[in-house]
């Protein structure tokens, strides 16, 4: 059974552990800003250029000269690993601006007018989710040429419906608040209440959304180069590197290792940054401003 | 009380517990707080929200989270259970300490059947059978009033009501027959006339079964009605703790007298009239190292309040108070009453005109309304769809600076009614009228001027306000709305409404959660006053407040009423707070308006059954008996709504024929077949109506 705590009390333990930020949150934004820093200054980091080849030093093991190894051609690994960094934060970053500039306002609006609207919004985007997202995007890819933007649109609109749903189920529980109910008895427009009173209590929990969508698109962008839908060679990509490092993973692990680690990482740290955030911007979840 | 009771050993001796989160003195929630509770005795304890007394529940029962510090002894029958391992502590609760909450409608688990619950501590403790337990689970629920107490026990918790569910769980901490029931709050989420059966119930238990009680409440009436000895708790601290009669007859410390001083009587007020309220509000991290914590407060302090900590001192034999001059501290100062008798309105000249209103909710439609019958040996699918009529033919009117009142349990409809005069809500039927137009046919800039002159304070205090919108933003956003004014004089605007509710300008930029609750519906109050509106529906203001801040704000309505000539349709499930504001008030049963008169004439003479039974309820009076209805009450279609629970029903009568609104005097109706007097119970039913 849950502690029992008036109000009052609550409020006061919660002020009195407001100040450090929440260790989620610290980890994660470092995590995401060394990533991020990474990604911009590539160029400059790179020990080599992504595409140079050292014919000599072919399936070379991570040592100082090369941190992360070589692969088959004698590229550097860790070069390879820096320059697909700055492709896959892209497409993470713009699919889901793409998603939930679809999703948001469609879930405020089914959530607000409920009724018709509601049930032609969330069936559309129940259609929508019903598609497997991969033979989705497979087929916008198969039938025109593939690049960075429209991967990123087609993985955008398919993560759409999520947002949308969640952006409802928010929707849904602010509209039994009775400030809703006040900003009816002003006669408030549409507009007003979507963006004034609905969209800044929804937005910590679209953070945690938001950050999962990133984490979604970053993988599927990985999931389509390996099937060699995405980025084209020799461009480096780290669902390409994977793919290229297959035929090896017995002799050299390190070429489809390292891109998984760098994966694995990206996500951990943007998740960590989306609950953190959560927790700082809930009015509810800190003490004072 | 007699000495035997007394002088045995203690069943509860709490010593010096203090209840601290997160590891500071600053944040304790109980401050050295001892008491003794005797075997068969019943100690309440009342303190306002915040003021610690449900932590003192939680440690006693092991609720609180394990980060929490407890320190001091809290002696169970000679074991301090401080020390107890989790096993052996877990052993006592339930066996030895029953406990009941405030909230029946979430204590019982809803995949359970009744039966089992209660059965489950039988089993679990007492290593009965189940099916044995089950039989005993049956006679309990009997014990506990309840009717038909084999379907009861059959029954999921979604099928009882608010009362039955109460019943059912008083039951289970009671099944193992313990000597100590701790009880937290037990009646507030219910309605006032269960909230009396329930008191009762507790009553007859105590007698037969010699359980202690440890009563945790806010309403100092309950405490009164149930308790032999009553603890005062105020900021983490006891600050004063004697007999009930000591406490609230002759109260020694300042805080106790000012809470008795702000609850509403339960008599009609003049226009003039205040309540006596305490400034200010309690300190949410108390120092009582230093000073007296309710010195801010104290309409009696002076220097030597400051002066260091008060101690309890014994103001007279067995009676403690926390303050070093509770000899000399006089009665609560009154507020100066003014004598207005009357409002400024005429009656007959209506704002708000509400003719043969009703408002109905689809119960069950779509594909649940497909009932299966089967006809003459034959199956047959109709549609039967269900309706629940939550307004049914209300016809009222408020006029220009009036208060009217409106009274009724939970579910009577009564805020839909009010939803429904703001047009918030499209009537099934009727009208509603606003300054001689019909709402319905009323739209675009007509609707707004509407929507400008007629305003909402809700009851909620946890969503009124927008948690992500500042003070500021809140009531400005009606001036920007309705261009009440300039941009530039938007900020000076807000400042004034601010000061109007007694609020300083500095919380333009506050943020709902940094508020009080008593401040968060000043908040509410200024944003329905920034469009200067003359007529405003509150829906239950103060519910949800302290009685000490409940007093202050319904000053503050009376006061704005008076200032700016307000109409308020004021709802309220409390006659009492009702009667302190309104000019005339309706009493409403089921979507129906059983009774409507002046405060005076309403409580003076209630003519009504149903009226009497709500005022039986908080008076303390014996309650007229109740037709047993089961634990379903089914409106007839046809008869009186409440004939069903009205112990004069003539099913004949009143299950076949709607009682039409009998006019006793020019202000007072009430809709009864029969012609109940004021003096005796007895009653003769009118000519007309048997005649039709």
């Amino acid at each position: 059974m849950a502690a029992r705590l008036t109000d009052a009390v609550a409020l006061d333990v919660v002020a009195a552990r407001r100040s450090p930020l929440p260790r989620a949150l610290i980890i994660g934004a470092t995590i995401v800003l060394v990533l991020l820093i990474a990604a911009a200054l590539a160029k400059v980091i790179a020990p080599y250029p992504f595409d140079q080849m050292h014919i000599r030093d072919r399936l070379s093991p991570p040592s100082l000269h090369y941190l992360a190894g070589t692969d088959e051609y004698g590229r550097d690994v860790f070069s390879r690993l820096l320059i697909g960094s700055q492709l896959s934060l892209l497409l993470g970053v713009i699919a889901t601006l793409i998603s939930m500039g679809i999703g948001v306002p469609l879930g405020l609006l089914a959530g607000y007018r409920r009724g018709l609207t509601d049930e032609v919004i969330m069936r559309a985007l129940d259609i929508m989710m019903a598609f497997p997202p991969i033979m989705l995007v497979l087929l916008i890819l198969a039938v025109t040429q593939p690049s960075l933007v429209k991967t990123a649109f087609a993985i955008g609109v398919l993560s759409a419906p999520p947002i949308g749903r969640v952006t409802r189920s928010v929707t849904l529980d602010l509209m039994s608040g009775e400030f809703m109910e006040a900003a009816r008895a002003r006669g408030e427009r549409l507009h007003y209440v979507l963006r004034r009173e609905l969209l800044p209590n929804v937005w910590p929990l679209l953070m945690v959304e938001a950050s999962l969508r990133v984490v979604f698109a970053v993988l599927l962008g990985a999931v389509l180069s390996f099937l060699g839908f995405g980025v084209q060679p020799p461009a480096a990509d780290w669902g390409l590197m994977i793919s290229d490092g297959r035929a090896f993973v017995d002799k050299a692990p390190w070429i489809s290792l390292a891109p998984g680690i760098a994966m694995s990482i990206t996500v951990i740290g943007i998740s960590l940054l989306g609950d953190g955030l959560r927790e700082v911007l809930d009015p509810r979840m800190d003490g004072r401003r | 009380m007699n000495d035997t009771v007394i002088h045995a050993p203690p069943l509860l001796d709490v010593r010096n517990l203090t209840v601290r989160y997160g590891g500071h003195l600053d944040h304790a929630a109980v401050r050295d707080v001892s008491f003794l509770l005797h075997p068969g005795e019943a100690l309440g304890i009342v303190g306002e929200s915040g003021s610690g007394k449900s932590s003192i529940a939680g440690a006693i029962l092991d609720f609180l989270d394990p980060s929490v510090r407890i320190d001091g002894q809290i002696l169970f029958e000679g074991r301090d259970l401080t020390r107890l391992s989790r096993k052996d502590r877990r052993a006592v609760l339930g066996r030895r300490i029953g406990s009941v909450f405030q909230d029946p409608f979430t204590a019982l688990n809803p995949a359970l059947r009744i039966g089992r619950q209660i059965a489950e501590p039988i089993v679990r403790h007492l290593g009965v059978k189940p099916y044995e337990a089950a039989r005993r689970a049956v006679d309990l629920l009997h014990e506990m009033g309840i009717q038909r107490a084999e379907e009861v026990a059959g029954a999921f918790p979604h099928q009882l009501s608010g009362g039955m569910k109460q019943r059912a769980l008083i039951a289970a901490a009671l099944a193992c027959e313990p000597p100590l029931l701790i009880l937290d709050e037990p009646t507030t989420a219910l309605d006032v006339t269960v909230e009396a059966q329930i008191l009762r119930l507790l009553a007859r238990q105590r007698q037969q079964k010699r359980v202690s009680l440890l009563f945790i409440s806010h309403n100092l009436g309950i405490v009164q009605r149930l308790c032999d000895r009553v603890a005062v708790m105020y900021a983490s601290q006891f600050v004063e703790l004697g007999t009930v009669h000591s406490v609230l007859e002759q109260s020694a410390h300042p805080y106790s007298k000012g809470l008795l001083a702000s609850r509403p009587p339960l008599r009609a007020a003049a226009r003039g009239n205040r309540l006596p309220a305490i400034r200010g509000q309690m300190p949410s991290m108390p120092r009582p190292d230093t000073a007296c914590v309710f010195t801010p407060r104290c309409p009696f302090a002076e220097a030597r309040c400051t002066e260091g900590a008060q101690v309890l001192t014994a103001a007279s034999p067995g009676h403690l108070a926390r303050c070093w001059k509770a000899d000399q501290v006089g009665d609560w100062p009154r507020q100066g009453v003014e004598a207005i008798d009357q409002g400024p309105f005429r009656p007959g000249d209506a704002l708000v005109n509400v003719t043969r209103l009703r408002k109905t909710f689809s119960a069950r439609r779509g594909l649940a309304a497909w009932r299966l019958s089967v006809a003459a040996g034959r199956p047959r699918l109709r549609y039967q769809p269900s309706e629940v009529a939550a307004v049914d033919d209300v016809s009222l009117s408020v006029s220009p600076g009036e208060v009217l009142g409106l009274v009724g349990e939970s579910g009577c409809g009564k805020s839909t009614l009010g939803r429904l005069a703001l047009r918030l809500l499209h009537q099934t039927a009727g009208s509603v009228e606003f300054d001689g137009a019909d709402l319905s046919h009323v739209s675009g800039s007509d609707l707004t001027t509407f929507r400008k002159q007629a305003q909402i304070v809700f009851q909620n205090i946890g969503s009124s306000l927008n948690p992500r919108l500042s003070v500021g933003e809140a009531i400005e956003r009606p001036l920007a709305l309705f261009g009440l004014a300039k941009p530039h004089e938007r900020r000076q605007r807000v400042e004034e409404l601010l000061d109007m509710v007694r609020l300083p300008s500095s919380y333009r930029q506050r943020y709902p959660h940094q508020l009080s609750g008593g401040e968060r519906q000043r908040v509410a109050i200024a944003r329905a006053l920034a469009t200067e509106p003359r007529f405003i529906v509150c829906d239950e203001p103060v519910s949800a407040l302290d009685v000490s801040v409940q007093a202050a704000i319904v000053n503050l309505l009376a006061d704005l009423r008076d200032q700016f000539g307000l109409a308020y349709l004021f709802i309220s499930h409390d006659l009492a707070v009702v009667a302190q504001l309104s000019d005339r008030v309706a009493v409403m049963y089921q979507g129906r308006i059983c009774e409507i008169g002046t405060p005076a004439e309403l409580l003076a003479s209630p003519r009504h059954p149903y009226t009497r039974m709500l005022l039986a309820a908080v008076k303390e009076d014996p309650m007229p008996e109740e037709r047993p209805a089961g634990y379903q009450v089914a409106t007839s279609a046809l008869g009186c709504a409440f004939a069903a629970r009205c112990p004069h029903c003539l099913p004949s009568l009143c299950d076949t024929t709607p009682p039409p609104l009998r006019t006793i005097t020019a202000s007072h109706e009430a809709a009864c077949h029969f012609e109940l007097s004021s003096e005796t119970r007895h009653e003769v039913a009118s000519v007309s109506t048997i005649i039709s």
